[in-house]
């Protein structure tokens, strides 16, 4: 190995030594987290989890789940898939409830939708990873927690295109970038708010990185999160960093339903713990 | 070299059968495939590189079967004494960690396996080894997920954090190249194998065009493959040649089949 480490990995941004502080300018500076989410719950807000499923009843998650869908690959199908309602969802791993207990955990009276497109299937993956997107996008969500990406470059345009779809409806995507630093999508276009994890335990605490593509850090390691079959598991990695800027998210929407994507996105950059506000 | 190899009319086919036989079983004899069976060396140095960089006491590369829906343990890093045990294990696919790993396609470092409902603490009772700690990646060919890598018990640490995820993740590309290319050698072996058949067995005035393009598709650009090219343009030229040189040619065709399949069954793990 040469004498550089090896060189990093998204998360990378976002160790101690690496964060830099911010400076924030003008109105932008006045923009603080008790303006943007305090005394929010997320209620009315619509947030899909597109992953292994969600445990509709597990305790951590309250009532919040409302339903869902599972996408299946078909090859047989129009477009290599079928989608079925799940109103009563399960989890196959507990990924999905993992992400889920963790937005939950943030916004409580925001609603959850389980999109499962993880399972047992063998081929078809981002095809039906695409599908459980475009549900979503078709059914008038307004936050989706993606902690999962594609590295196919063949799906480089589906997922762009569905990514602005999502955008224009003034939809937020929320996506854990790859564990490896190599391009993955749709966590690295602009338009989607891209996570990973830093090693803070505070729920809140989350950091900006002047130095895109990954934009957010927030805590995904040895983070105590609901698992499948009414659990509780301490895991790593950039899938649970990810979900808690989804409740954030949830809960600066429910607060400011006129806020379109890329406002929230600054509200997120000006709210960041490594900004420079006034009277921080 | 379509001269040098020109049969000689009087051949002894069954005399060619033995001795072909004979040369393939003292090759076997003395080591050295004709055909590598498997890179399960090169996945051996991956796993061990691996679990000593991450300074782990033990790592695994596990392998979907997909007619029996189980995990194999295909190559293993460790104590000698659990190692052994493992090799040629399994256990189903959505079952323990590395089910885990295989029914969502993501990583994942835990540090409380003992406490961990996915872990199957039966499986790891029964090799003799229950760890601490484990991190996990999936092995990625295209869009499928071939199989899982794992570290366990990393040392000096209570658990694997996400700069070792992002490492053995490139680990895994690695070792997921590796078995890609086996397995795409493999095909190619059958495909030659089967494809020559046909064409001994087909209408005289049909050449092998078919056959070639069938092996240029799936070539990677390796020594070993380039060889394969090679041999099946030389048994085409030997039967364009007449009756009896595709007799020949079907002859030994046949007994080296016979000869990879009574080797492989051998070979394979179960």
């Amino acid at each position: 190995m040469s004498e550089e480490p090896l060189r990093p990995a998204w998360s990378q941004s976002f160790t101690a030594d690496a964060i830099q502080e911010l400076p924030a300018y003008g109105p932008f500076a006045k923009i603080t987290p008790e303006w943007a989410w305090k005394n929010s719950t997320g209620k009315g807000i619509r947030v899909a989890v597109v992953d292994s499923g969600v445990e509709f009843d597990h305790p951590a998650l309250g009532d919040c789940v409302r339903g869902g869908v599972v996408v299946e690959y078909d090859s047989k199908a129009k477009d290599n898939y079928r989608i079925k309602p799940d109103d009563q969802p399960m989890d196959v791993s507990g990924h999905g409830t993992a992400c889920a207990g963790i937005i939950h955990s943030i916004a409580p009276e925001a609603e959850i939708y389980s999109v499962r497109v993880l399972g047992r299937n063998m081929g078809g993956r981002a095809i039906q990873f695409a599908a459980g997107l475009d549900w979503a996008i078709e059914n008038n969500i307004q936050v989706v927690n993606l902690s999962l990406s594609t590295s196919l470059e063949e799906f480089f345009g589906l997922f762009h295109d569905l990514a602005d779809q999502a955008y224009f409806k003034n939809m937020n995507l929320v996506s854990a970038v790859n564990n490896m630093p190599e391009p993955s999508y749709p966590s690295l276009y602009s338009s989607v708010i891209s996570v990973a994890a830093h090693d803070g335990q505070d729920p809140f605490t989350y950091y900006y990185n002047p130095n895109p593509p990954v934009e957010f850090g927030a805590p995904g390691i040895d983070v105590k999160v609901a698992w499948n079959k009414k659990q509780y598991l301490t895991c790593t990695g950039n899938s649970f960093a990810a979900p808690h800027i989804a409740g954030i998210t949830a809960l600066i929407r429910a607060k400011h339903p006129e806020l379109t994507p890329f406002q929230i996105k600054s509200v997120l950059l000006a709210c960041a713990a490594n900004t420079r506000r006034e009277n921080k | 070299m379509a001269n040098q190899m020109k049969p000689n009319q009087n051949i002894n086919e069954e005399k060619l059968s033995e001795q072909l036989q004979r040369l393939l079983s003292s090759i076997e004899a003395s080591k050295h495939a004709v055909f590598s069976e498997s890179n399960d060396a090169l996945l051996n140095s991956i796993v061990t590189a691996a679990g000593r960089l991450f300074g782990a006491g033990a790592a695994a590369i596990l392998l979907l079967n997909e007619a029996e829906q189980v995990l194999e343990f295909k190559v293993a890093y460790g104590p000698s004494e659990h190692t052994r045990k493992l090799i040629g294990t399994s256990f189903p696919m959505d079952k323990g960690i590395a089910g885990y790993v295989m029914m969502t396609g993501q990583p994942i470092a835990t540090s409380q396996v003992k406490q961990d409902t996915r872990f199957d603490q039966d499986f790891a009772k029964s090799v003799g080894y229950v760890p601490e700690s484990i991190l996990a990646t999936p092995l990625l060919s295209g869009d499928r997920i071939i199989g899982v890598m794992e570290v366990l018990d990393k040392i000096d640490a209570t658990s694997f954090g996400m700069q070792d995820m992002e490492m053995l993740g490139m680990f895994a590309q690695q070792a997921a190249l590796a078995i890609d290319q086996s397995q795409q050698i493999n095909n190619i072996q059958e495909a030659l194998i089967l494809g020559l058949k046909r064409l001994v067995n087909s209408d005289p005035s049909q050449d092998s065009t078919e056959i070639l393009s069938v092996l240029d598709e799936s070539l990677d650009e390796t020594n070993r493959t380039l060889d394969l090219l090679e041999l099946a343009d030389l048994f085409n030229q030997i039967s364009a040649l007449g009756e009896d040189e595709r007799k020949a040619c079907l002859q030994v065709l046949n007994v080296f089949a016979e000869y990879r399949r009574s080797t492989t069954s051998s070979r394979r793990f179960r």
